[in-house]
Order: C-alpha cells, then structure tokens, then sequence
C-alpha cells in the first residue's frame, strides 16, 4: 500500500489520519466558550448547575474553528453524546421540544468537532448511531407539535445527514477489512490495537446477526449500543418514497440482509412501493420501537395516499364504507380520527358511513399528522430508546 | 501508416518525439491522438523508457507537447511495473495537460480525437487503481470523474467558433464516459445536468451515431431508475433499434434493461429474443407473470436473484408481481364467467398460488390498487365484499394505459 499513499495525497484521503487535528479539549465544553457564555449569561437552563456543552457554531472567516483547544477527542465527544442522550433527554423539566432543540445544537458541534478531525471511521460509527436514534425517536415523539417549536423537515435533514455519515462508515469499514485480508492487519497507526479487535468482533456479530451476549466484551462505551442492522433498516423506513436505499439494501451481504428486522424493514418497504397499506400495517406489528417510530412517523403520508386509492376503488354514489373497516386498514388510533381525516380530504360521511368519491378527494390537502399511538414498546423508557439492541427485541 | 506503425514499435525516443511534433504541427488529430494513446503498439517500445523520461524530453520538445509526453511516458512506465495507483496520477495529469492545449486552440477542433483518446485511458486506469484500491471507495473514479468534466467544459465552453471548428460537436463523448463513471459510482443524481446539456444542445442530431446509441442506453437506465418508464422504453428502444446489429453484447445489455421495462409497460418479450440473446432468466419470469403464477415468480427471483441484483432490476421484478396479480384476477374473471366477482374467488387464487398470508382485506387491498391504476375497470363493493367490473374491457390490455 506504501506507494498508493504518496500517489494520492492529493485527494486528501487516505493520509488524512496523518494530517488530521487531534483536539486538546477534554471536557465538553471549551474552557474559552465556558466563560464567554458565563459572562454574557448565555447558559441554557439544560446547563443550569454547572455542564456546559460546546455550542454548534457556523464556520465563519473569523473564526478558526480548528483550533486544537476547541476540539475535543474522541473519548471526550462519546461522554458528551451518551451524557446528552443518556441524561438531557431525561429531563422534564422543560417543555420536550427544548430538550430537542437544545440536544440536536449539541449534536451537531459534535459532528462538527469529528469532521474537522477526521476522525476514522470505527470511532464516528459509535458516535453517529445514538444520534439516528436521537433523531428517528423524537422525530416520532414531536410529531403533533406545531411548526414554531418543531420542524419535522429540518430534523429529516438531519436524520439524513447522520444516516449517510454512518453508511459510509460502515462501507469504508467493509473495505478497511478487505484490504487488511489482503495486506497485513495492524496498520491503523492511531487506533488502540485493543479497541481495535474488539470492535471487529462486534462488528463481525452484527454482520452475522449473531447476538452479542458475551458481557466481558462490553468495552465502556457501548452503554449506547453498536447496532448496524438497525441503522441500515432505519435508512430504508425514513426512506420510503425513495429506491436508492433498496438498492443498497440489494447490494448488502446476504446474511446481513436476511436478518429479521432489516428484511422486514425492505419487506415493508415493497409493500409500500406497490400500495399494499394493508400489508404494511400488517407488518408494522413486527417492529422494534425505533423501526415503529421511523414507520409511524411516515404513517399520515401513507393514510393520505391510500385514501386517495380508496376514493377510486370504492367510488360510489350509493355504496359507503365504514369507517371501522378503514379504521382497520389504515391504522388509525380511533373511529373519531378516521371521521376527521376523510373530511380533511374533502370525502363525506353520514354517521360513520364514508362515501367514497374519487371527484371528492382533495389532492391539494396537506397531510394530516395524527400520532399513531399502537404502540407496542413502552416508548416512555428513553434511556432503551437509546440503547437497545435488534438482536435482543 | 504500417511503416510509421514499426517505426514507432521499434524507433528511439527522439524519432518519438520527433513524430509527434510533426503529426501536431500539421493538425493530424487521429495520429496525434494514437501516439499518445496507451493501447497502441509503441507502448511496448522499449526505447521509449527511461527512468528520467522527464529530463529527456524536456529542452528537446515544444510546449506544450513534452508536458504531454512525458506525463504519458511516466503512465507507460508505471502500467509497465503494475503501479496502477501511479499511473493514474501520471495520467490525470496528461489529460490536464491535453485540456490546457485544447483551450489554446482556438476556432480549430482537429485535437478532440486526443482528447477523447487520454479521457478514455484515464477512465480506464482509474477503474483499475480503484479495483485495486479496496479503501477508495469510488474515490479514484470520482476523481477521474472531475478530470473528465473539465474535458467536458472545455467542449462546452467554445461558443465562439464557426459551426465546422466547434469542439461544441464532441461534448457527447465526454459526457458518455462521465456517465459511465457516475453509474459505477452510483451517482445518478450527477447525471441529470449533463443529459439536459446534451437534450438542449443545437448539435444534438449531428452527433455520431454510436455515442448517441450509448447516450440514450444511460438516459434510459437513468428514465428506469426514476421509475419513469415510458421514456426509460423510448430511449433503451431507440438503442436497441439502432444498436450495430453485429454488436451482440451491446445488445444484450441494452436488452437486460429493456426487457423487463417493456414487461412492466405490458409487453412480453418472445423465447426466441430471449434465446438469441442469452437472457433465459426472463422466460421463467415471463411465464410466471402471465400466468399470474405468483410462486413461480417467487422462485425464480431466489434463482435468478444474483443475476437481477447485479442488473440492478430486482426493483423491477417486485413491480412485476402487481402485474402477476392483474394476470390472475383476469383468469378468475374470465372463470366465473360474471361481472360481480367474489372478493373470496380472488382470495382464493392468491390462496392457491402459495400466498396464504393474504386475508380479505388485503386482498380488496390489492384489488383497491389495481382499479386506481386503471388496470381494472370497475368499484368495490364494501357491503357485498364484491368486484363489480365494466361489461366491455373490464381488464384493459397493459400496454393500452401507458
């Protein structure tokens, strides 16, 4: 491989671990920032007591952001995601959507202080895995709330953005891996070589699917858990109107891809692409509670666009249909919610009889958002939320 | 041209550079561009290495020729010892070179074959480097990929020269490797700007046959992928039709795509193409589809699933099975021999074919969805958990919707 490095040290890629900023901050937040904010109390109430985090700021010219006193290594940016995951999102006492608010700015200067430092990818995957969690659950759990506290487009892009990110690591650990059975292992010049077998082991049970129960393998920072599986299913459930994760999912070894919770997430997402609502409804009862927010969180979308298909299907001047039957079919949390729906949608219904008309349907309505409430989990216990594993639900 | 052909195989390095200063300076571009290709035969010239190929040319060749022969000779040299990660470089630096020429000829196009001639080798060397590079993760070719846009807007750019000398005419090849590139890497979102630069382009008919055939094969996969299938037929038809009738793989891969695009839009494609062209993995589908045999099509995509992923149409196939569904209500329909049809009938044909999974509701579910789309014409009846269907063309041909 020696001479393949020199070749490209222009493209900045494979020399980055060498040319990377290693960071010097060793708590979350900068001692410069600590006492800026202080001065001009700039302290949120989520920091009230004395744990600042490092606030995201927008790269500017003024600014130089890679400074190695504001960076904070990794061990560092793991304390920081499981404190902010694994304690922030506890409080309640300020209203949910600041915990969110407050939670994903933390976020994302942490994603900033690991681009910037190019971290490699086994240490980006641990920290990228709690945010899609992060992202996916309160996605789920705000989604009533109204534009001015919550942006559900906004925290789509983050999703996303977090998705990609982890997707290409586990790619370029795939291929990290090929090269090592080509060429000799040990070259990771700064990863612990301890840290670093042990996080192929995991990620080796994760691509088997195999359960990883063994309890003395639990290094410190799987406190929030290494879970490939969920992730690519994840990618596939926040993705429903688009292929590219389908063909990615093609593309995926064959043992990772017949595990149950992935192959049920691209089953449902089949069933979606060929309008079979009654199937995906279906299936959904077989999700884990992270997979079940990702759908839920889709859910209105698929109710409008099968209403729609009703309309034609059942198009009628006489014939109506109960709104129990559609109740059913399109699982919703009440008779009363599927009353409201149908009206939003311009249909009319006497007692709970809807008639269905395809001249009825108003395609231009926005997209009525109803939380489904079936849940199946217990998704009141955020700290699972956070750490749950596919192989054990 | 034999002549110079052993004379070049065999000649020193200053009869080398001697040629090429010649074949420049009296705007041979084909010539120019062979001397400087590297799948020509003066490649396995030994007098034209030298491990300081660089201090050799220089002084005894005109700019900006010798920074384009020495970046191609130190290509040679690193192809020679198998350093593919070098000869990329080497090579990325002889297109740059190339584009710098180009860009300083002004109202002439002679040098586009030299052009096309060290874009194409690169893209060729960088997919090498990148199989060879399992960390690169399509970065090589993505890299390649910027040196072969710049080509491009060399082409692009000249907006100023008479029709006959515009380098305007030879954007299309460049654009056909880019989005070679860009499929390989599975970067479809990079192709949209370049296909609308061709589409709006006023030399889009004068371009050569064989590159429009490719253009059109990429716009159609692209058509596909976007489930845009109508055009995605228009434009791999439009290949196939015009494709060399003696270019059989070209065919075949146009095929693999057209194939099921045309089998989604309603038309089945007949055993004796399929034998022709060696695509047998689409009979079984063929015959399972018609049939409405929606095990069948289970089986053969666990068969064939290696050849449809790899295809990247396995999407496609899953489509199939609504038409499958379509096929076998259209066999129950024409059994029961009535206009109000059992939801319970259909139920128990999806029964039948191995779907015992599949309930009444689904399968109003499927039916709710196939009246939509218009491939049934007719209303569900919720009370009587019955199909009421149209007395004339209650099952209208696929291909008539589209």
């Amino acid at each position: 491989m020696a001479h393949s490095e020199c070749a490209f040290s222009d493209t900045g890629d494979i020399t980055t671990n060498k040319e990377a900023i290693q960071g010097l901050c060793l708590s979350m937040c900068p001692q410069e920032e600590v006492d800026m904010r202080v001065r001009e109390s700039m302290v949120h109430a989520l920091e009230a007591g004395g744990r600042l985090v490092k606030r995201y700021g927008r790269s500017a010219a003024d600014r130089d952001m890679a400074r190695p006193r504001l960076l904070r290594p990794f061990p560092t940016l793991r304390d920081t995601v499981e404190y902010l995951l694994l304690e922030v999102t506890f409080r309640t006492d300020v209203p949910l959507a600041v915990v969110y608010d407050f939670v994903n700015d933390r976020l994302r200067a942490v994603r900033q202080d690991m681009i910037i430092q190019r971290l490699p990818p086994r240490e980006c995957q641990v920290l990228l895995e709690p945010m899609v969690r992060f992202y996916v659950y309160f996605g789920y759990r705000l989604c009533e709330h109204p534009m001015r506290v919550y942006d559900p487009v906004l925290n789509k892009k983050y999703l996303l953005e977090c998705l990609q990110l982890i997707l290409n690591c586990y790619d370029e650990i795939y291929d990290e891996e090929l090269a090592a059975d080509v060429s000799e292992l040990g070259n990771h010049g700064s990863l612990d070589k301890k840290v670093t077998n042990e996080e192929v082991d995991q990620l080796a049970a994760t691509i088997c699917g195999l359960e990883l129960k063994d309890q003395s393998k639990t290094s410190e920072y799987t406190k929030l858990s290494c879970d490939r599986v969920l992730m690519e299913s994840l990618y596939i459930l926040c993705n429903l109107e688009d292929t590219n994760p389908l063909m990615r999912y093609h593309q995926l070894p064959k043992d990772l891809r017949s595990h149950r919770t992935l192959a049920l997430a691209y089953e449902v997402a089949v069933e979606n692409m060929r309008g079979n609502y009654v199937a995906v409804v279906k299936l959904s009862t077989k999700m884990c509670p992270l997979t079940f927010c990702a759908y839920s969180t889709y859910l209105p979308v698929l109710q409008k666009k099968a209403l729609l298909v009703l309309s034609h299907a059942y198009n009628s001047t006489q014939l109506s249909v109960p709104c129990q039957a559609v109740r059913k079919w399109l699982s919703y949390n009440s008779d009363a919610d599927v009353l409201e729906a149908v009206k939003h949608y311009g249909l009319k219904v006497t007692g709970d009889s809807i008639h269905f008309r395809k001249a009825d349907f108003n395609k231009e309505a926005v997209v009525l958002i109803k939380k489904n409430l079936k849940k199946k989990m217990d998704l009141s216990i955020v700290r699972d939320v956070f750490s749950y594993e596919t192989t054990s639900v | 041209m034999n002549k110079t052909s052993v004379i070049m195989a065999t000649g020193s390095l200053n009869q080398y550079i001697q040629y090429v200063e010649r074949v420049y300076r009296t705007g041979q571009g084909n010539v120019l561009a062979r001397l400087l290709s590297l799948r020509d035969d003066h490649v396995r010239n030994k007098n034209l290495r030298s491990s300081d190929i660089a201090s050799l040319v220089e002084g005894n060749c005109i700019a900006p020729l010798d920074e384009i022969i020495i970046a191609h000779l130190l290509t040679v040299e690193a192809l020679l010892i198998d350093d593919y990660a070098s000869a990329n470089s080497h090579q990325s630096a002889c297109v740059a070179s190339v584009v710098k020429l180009l860009q300083s000829q002004k109202e002439e196009n002679w040098g586009l074959p030299l052009l096309y001639t060290v874009s194409l080798d690169l893209r060729y060397v960088a997919q090498r480097a990148e199989h060879r590079d399992p960390q690169s993760n399509g970065k090589i070719l993505e890299k390649a990929a910027e040196s072969l846009l710049a080509c491009f807007r060399v082409c692009a750019a000249d907006n100023r020269s008479s029709e006959e000398d515009t380098k305007r005419i030879g954007m299309l090849n460049l654009v056909n490797q880019l989005l070679k590139v860009y499929f390989k890497i599975n970067k479809l979102h990079l192709c949209k700007p370049l296909i609308r630069a061709i589409e709006s382009s006023p030399f889009r008919d004068q371009f050569p046959l064989a590159q429009k055939i490719t253009f059109k094969y990429f716009v159609g996969r692209k058509a596909m992928f976007d489930s845009d299938y109508k055009s995605a037929d228009e434009f791999l038809s439009y290949a196939f039709q015009l494709c060399h009738k003696d270019s059989w793989k070209n065919k075949r891969q146009i095929l693999t795509y057209l194939v099921p695009v045309k089998m989604l839009l309603g038309y089945m494609p007949t055993m004796a193409l399929l034998e022709k062209y060696d695509l047998m993995q689409f009979w079984e589908l063929v015959q399972a589809v018609k049939s409405g045999n929606l095990r069948d099509i289970d089986r053969v995509m666990e068969e064939h699933e290696r050849f449809f992923i790899k295809a990247g149409i396995y999407l496609i196939v899953e489509k199939l099975k609504i038409t499958a569904y379509r096929n076998l209500f259209k066999l129950v329909y024409m059994a029961e021999k009535s206009h109000q049809i059992e939801i319970l009938s259909f139920q128990a044909a999806l029964h039948m074919m191995g779907q015992i999974d599949i309930d009444a509701d689904e399968t109003q579910c499927i039916v709710a969805n196939l009246i939509y789309d218009g491939k049934i014409k007719g209303y569900i009846s919720y009370q009587h958990k019955k199909v009421v269907v149209s007395k004339q063309n209650a099952f209208p041909p696929l291909a008539s919707l589209y």
